[in-house]
């Protein structure tokens, strides 16, 4: 056990891989939304 | 077009950016290696996520004080942008805890924290859903979003006031100059995209309201907000 963490792009990947989907997912839910709510 | 696009593409832009720098141009910390740059999108999210629910406490304030919808809108923005944050934040910090702790998730004091106000934000939400009456769900989810808040400090202080797993506040003062330009560079890439977020939802939420105030309710109050 050196107290260094080895590696850990798999971890480093999912995280702005989440990041970068939720953004995107939720940019994509406001356009939707709001396009919606002007027809209405 | 909503001046929100615009931040949202500044926003864009910017993430772009710092995370291109974050990922291969600054170096890996000495005992955390390549995972500590996680921190470069998780600590941004968090500094954004605190002024989300600020930016939320005040609208709800101000709500009260002026009995203006267009608060209630903001303040109905705010949430749901906090509870995007806070789950990303929650999500980030387990990814990055279990190679550094063992463990995905732990109850100590920060992490608890944060996740008593999400879920307290998250039922605000869900008191939004269920009020039909536009006065007093206003009403309600400004209380609410108000107490609610009380959170945040406690948030914020946890990794002082107590001996938590969580590490202290990262800010440019506490970590190495190296990591100082892609933390910044997100920091204002999430910033632009929350106000972005808030605009565009704000929009949103004033537009519901207006159809709420033609379907009976009182016009003379929501007729201005779309």
């Amino acid at each position: 056990m050196s107290g260094v963490v080895v590696g850990g792009w798999e971890y480093v990947w999912a995280a702005y891989g989440i990041t970068g989907a939720a953004f995107a997912i939720y940019i994509t839910s406001l356009i939707v939304r709001l396009r919606g709510a002007r027809k209405s | 077009m909503n001046k929100g696009i615009w931040f949202i593409v500044v926003g864009v832009v910017l993430l772009l950016i710092g995370s291109y720098l974050g990922l291969f141009v600054a170096p890996a910390e000495q005992y955390m290696g390549e995972v500590q740059r996680i921190m470069y999108v998780h600590v941004p999210t968090a500094w954004n996520w605190m002024l989300a629910v600020i930016f939320t406490f005040v609208a709800a304030i101000a709500f009260l004080f002026n009995n203006d919808y267009k608060w209630d809108a903001r303040v109905e923005a705010g949430l749901e942008v906090s509870a995007l944050l806070a789950t990303l934040l929650c999500v980030q910090g387990a990814v990055w805890a279990k190679p550094t702790w063992g463990v995905w998730w732990d109850w100590d004091p920060r992490l608890t924290s944060v996740a008593v106000l999400l879920f307290a934000t998250l039922g605000i939400i869900a008191l939004r859903q269920f009020v039909d009456d536009p006065r007093r769900r206003a009403i309600w989810s400004s209380v609410a979003t108000i107490i609610a808040s009380v959170d945040l400090p406690i948030v914020y202080y946890s990794v002082k006031w107590w001996n938590s797993l969580h590490q202290q506040q990262s800010t440019p003062e506490t970590v190495s100059s190296q990591f100082h330009v892609p933390l910044r560079i997100n920091a204002f890439a999430v910033l632009f995209l929350m106000i972005g977020f808030i605009m565009l939802r704000s929009e949103i939420a004033r537009r519901q309201l207006a159809n709420e105030s033609a379907d009976g309710w009182n016009t003379r109050e929501a007729g201005e907000l779309a």
